[in-house]
């Protein structure tokens, strides 16, 4: 009703245009978002970060202390043009290119974040071996009823920031159509990669919102202004997240480095808004007692630093049996390490990709073993096994989620972020 | 009820030109809309099984093979129904044009394969994808179990509709222990007509909110869900007992890793199976505890869908004690809603 004649909003038109992209999305942005008075990267690049995937230190932070995501979001899907191995002229290229982005724009949410990965297919065009210090296998299915298509293109790149000209800017750039950013010259990747996709997103509150006119999502505009994310409920409290150090590799030349794990979602919510109420979302969503004590207000902002489990993910069990649905967090959260850490940082955005609902599934790990772990936590099997709670009926929000692709990454260190050999 | 549904002829009384077939959709719309298909929810209804407002039929969409098993799509009109979880049952009012609903059965036994499969069903039209779902388990008084839900569609026209069944991921024994553990898909072609829909039968009844139950209907080459006769059961039947609606049959087969205990509970009146409880089991022989553990899930050709745990033996004056801690955790359609939320332990004693 109404939706006709609402007007575009200015946030609304900014995301519209990051899926879009090209110049004049880049122009209307400028338009919409205004200039901001951004500072420029650092000339001497010699203190940035070793680890790519430190970011959280440069983003901002929410009231309670909560590390707050990146609004846009654009993921390319890179193949090495040339036959066999890349040449060292082609690192240099893509080195260069690297570069530029980094001096045009502070590293920070408001300026621009990024991050380079390769896939193991990329590492077989080498005869070498990755060293043993990296678990990167292929993508495969991660649960019983899903049929995922593999991503295996060579490489990944992941631009974010809070302004959508930032990220769609660095996207044209890195294309070579665009000489300048931010009044820094850039350069390209000239030909050494083609793209294969892209996927773009938003994460924060009020984006979904402002986004929900997609397939996936009922006509009656459910979801939550102030939520970050379509489902309606605030994600990434810190204490919910793995840390950058748990994350990061340890040992070997990939040392400092991490890897990603990439999902495709589509999301249909039709059931979770206009069938589920809101104490079967919230006992799916968190855990049975978050939904018994009503411990979660609005899109649960009010929990603070954590999700507020309290040990619940020790119940999962006892509470499949006796309340007949478990809770996501509370399911996912049995995949902790020996100090409770979870084994993941998410870092994850939603998406109106080809007009469907959906969520960028992104998520970093010391090994793609923690990854899989976590999946296997989340998916409940060993629970279904034992109680009422269905394959994905009652269990969690499996029932609202299809995974259509899985793509695993390696995101080296900094030094070794351009075309790597699996042995540098 | 969905406004969707109603739109379009919405739209053609509003407009100005009133023909003659406008105001005949109009006062059909009215007629529809009063005698509708969802007549209001019985008052005073029993915590069991009750008979309800009214009965209804439903159409063939199409049976095919895949994997292995059938798989069968049929529909009727979209009508409310009740999620469950745990003793919590929420009303879903009726929206949207059709209530779709799908089964999947072994096409040797007739055996249908209930839950723990996460199938998934997807709508497409003019090349477009109309919805994506993995539809709730559900259990009717004249279906019994099957996925189901409603769906708004897009007017009269061709649909297709994938079914991905999921892999049975219950544990498989018997004859089917090497079977259905892959997901299988199934492709329907749908001409859907409002006319051909409301042809559906459709009666109120009487003696809506007496204790019983419809009776199964009868589908051409589609078994239904009905656990094995008690004296059908193989190995050594114990016996059965009933509580809260629930009769429960229980026997001991043996395995490759010896013996186990399978109790099979099922609906009173119409013998469907009940999946998707969560039960425990106590055996006491002369005072103590010879077993004390969770049942878990199992299907084969024999035993149907059953709930089963190891154990050493059962001697004669054993005593078998069955918990419900939750029942059966699927939707219901109208005359299940308030039935199994509490169903009292059962004893069994062995002959
Ligand atoms: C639409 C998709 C998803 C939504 C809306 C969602 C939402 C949430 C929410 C609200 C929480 C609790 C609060 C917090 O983040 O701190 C959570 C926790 C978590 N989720 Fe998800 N999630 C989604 C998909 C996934 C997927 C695909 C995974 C992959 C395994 C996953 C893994 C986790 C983990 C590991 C936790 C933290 C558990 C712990 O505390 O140890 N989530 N999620």
């Amino acid at each position: 009703m109404g939706r006709t004649d609402r007007g575009v909003s200015r946030r609304d038109f900014v995301k519209a245009a990051v899926a879009i992209g090209g110049t004049s999305a880049l122009s209307a942005c400028l338009d919409r978002e205004g200039a901001p008075d951004l500072d420029t990267g650092p000339e001497d690049l010699s203190a940035l970060p070793a680890r790519q995937h430190a970011w959280n230190e440069s983003l901002s932070r929410d009231d309670a202390g909560n590390v707050t995501a990146a609004r846009h979001h654009v993921l390319l899907l890179l193949e090495y043009a040339g036959e066999g191995t890349p040449s060292e002229d082609d690192r240099e290229t893509v080195e260069q290119a690297l570069r530029g982005l980094e001096r045009a724009y502070p590293r920070s949410n408001e300026g621009l974040l990024f991050t380079v990965g390769y896939t193991p297919a990329y590492f077989d065009r080498y005869d070498a071996s990755l060293p043993e210090s990296v678990d990167l296998p292929r993508p495969g299915a991660l649960a019983p009823f899903e049929d995922p298509k593999p991503d295996e293109p060579d490489a990944l790149v992941h631009l974010a920031s809070d302004y959508g000209q930032v990220v769609l800017g660095a996207d044209e750039a890195l294309r070579g159509k665009r000489e300048t950013l931010n009044d820094v010259d850039v350069s390209s990747f000239g030909d050494v990669f083609e793209r294969v996709d892209r996927r773009t997103g938003f994460v924060g509150a009020g984006l979904p919102a402002e986004n929900q006119d997609v397939d996936g999502i009922p006509d009656s505009e459910p979801v939550d202004e102030d939520a970050p994310l379509f489902m309606g409920f605030k994600s990434g409290f810190e204490a919910n997240q793995a840390s950058e150090d748990r994350v990061t590799i340890q040992e070997g030349p990939f040392a400092e480095g991490t890897t990603a794990h990439l999902s495709k979602i589509q999301l249909h919510l039709d059931q979770w808004y206009e069938q589920d109420s809101r104490y079967q979302r919230v006992g799916k969503m968190f855990s049975p007692a978050h939904a018994d004590e009503e411990k979660v207000e609005g899109v649960g902002n009010n929990l603070g630093t954590d999700s507020g489990l309290d040990g619940d993910q020790d119940r999962t069990l006892e509470d499949a049996r006796t309340k007949g649905m478990v809770g996501h967090t509370q399911k996912s959260a049995r995949a902790r390490d020996e100090n409770d850490s979870p084994l993941i940082l998410r870092r994850d955005f939603d998406s109106t990709d080809g007009g469907e609902a959906g969520l960028h599934f992104l998520s970093l790990q010391r090994t793609i073993s923690d990854f899989v772990e976590t999946r296997e936590a989340m998916n409940g099997t060993d629970v279904a096994d034992q109680s009422a709670v269905g394959t994905r009926n009652n269990n969690g929000i499996l029932q609202y989620l299809t995974v259509d692709r899985r793509g695993n990454y390696l995101m080296p260190p900094r030094d070794h972020r351009s075309l790597p050999r699996p042995d540098p | 009820m969905d406004s969707r549904q109603w739109t379009r002829r919405d739209l053609l009384c509003a407009s100005g030109a009133v023909g003659v077939g406008a105001l005949a959709g109009c006062s059909g719309l009215l007629e529809e809309q009063s005698t509708n298909r969802n007549p209001s929810v019985v008052e005073n209804r029993p915590d069991a099984i009750y008979r309800p407002s009214h009965v209804e039929g439903m159409e063939m969409i199409g049976m095919q093979e895949a994997g292995g098993r059938m798989v069968g799509l049929m529909y009727a009109y979209a009508h409310r129904f009740w999620t469950v979880t745990g003793s919590v049952t929420e009303l879903v009012q009726p929206g949207g044009d059709v209530h779709l609903m799908a089964s999947v059965w072994d096409p040797d036994s007739g055996t249908v394969l209930p839950v723990g499969t996460g199938l998934s069903v997807e709508i497409r039209t003019d090349g477009e994808r109309l919805h994506r779902r993995s539809p709730w388990t559900m259990l009717s008084q004249n279906m019994g179990f099957h996925y189901g839900d409603n769906f708004a569609l897009d007017g009269e026209g061709t649909y297709t509709v994938t079914v991905e069944t999921g892999a049975v991921g219950t544990e498989r024994v018997g004859d089917f222990a090497d079977s259905f553990g892959e997901s299988a898909t199934a492709q329907f072609e749908w001409e859907y007509s409002e006319a051909a829909r409301s042809e559906i039968p459709f009666r109120t009844l009487d003696d809506a909110g007496d204790p019983g139950a419809l009776d199964p209907m009868e589908m051409d080459m589609m078994p239904l869900s009905f656990a094995p006769s008690t004296d059908e059961l193989p190995g050594q039947v114990l016996g059965s007992a009933e509580a809260g609606d629930v009769h429960f049959a229980a026997t001991v087969v043996s395995g490759d890793d010896g013996d186990a205990i399978a109790v099979s509970p099922r609906t009173r009146y119409n013998g469907y199976v009940l999946p998707a409880m969560s039960l425990s089991a106590t055996l006491d022989r002369d005072g103590s505890t010879a077993f004390d553990d969770l049942l878990t899930q199992a299907v084969g050709p024999d035993l149907g869908y059953h709930y089963r745990a190891s154990v050493d033996a059962v001697e004669s004056g054993d005593e078998l004690t069955i918990t419900t801690d939750s029942g059966p955790q699927v939707s219901r359609h109208e005359g299940y809603e308030t039935a199994f939320t509490d169903v009292p332990d059962v004893s069994i004693t062995a002959d």
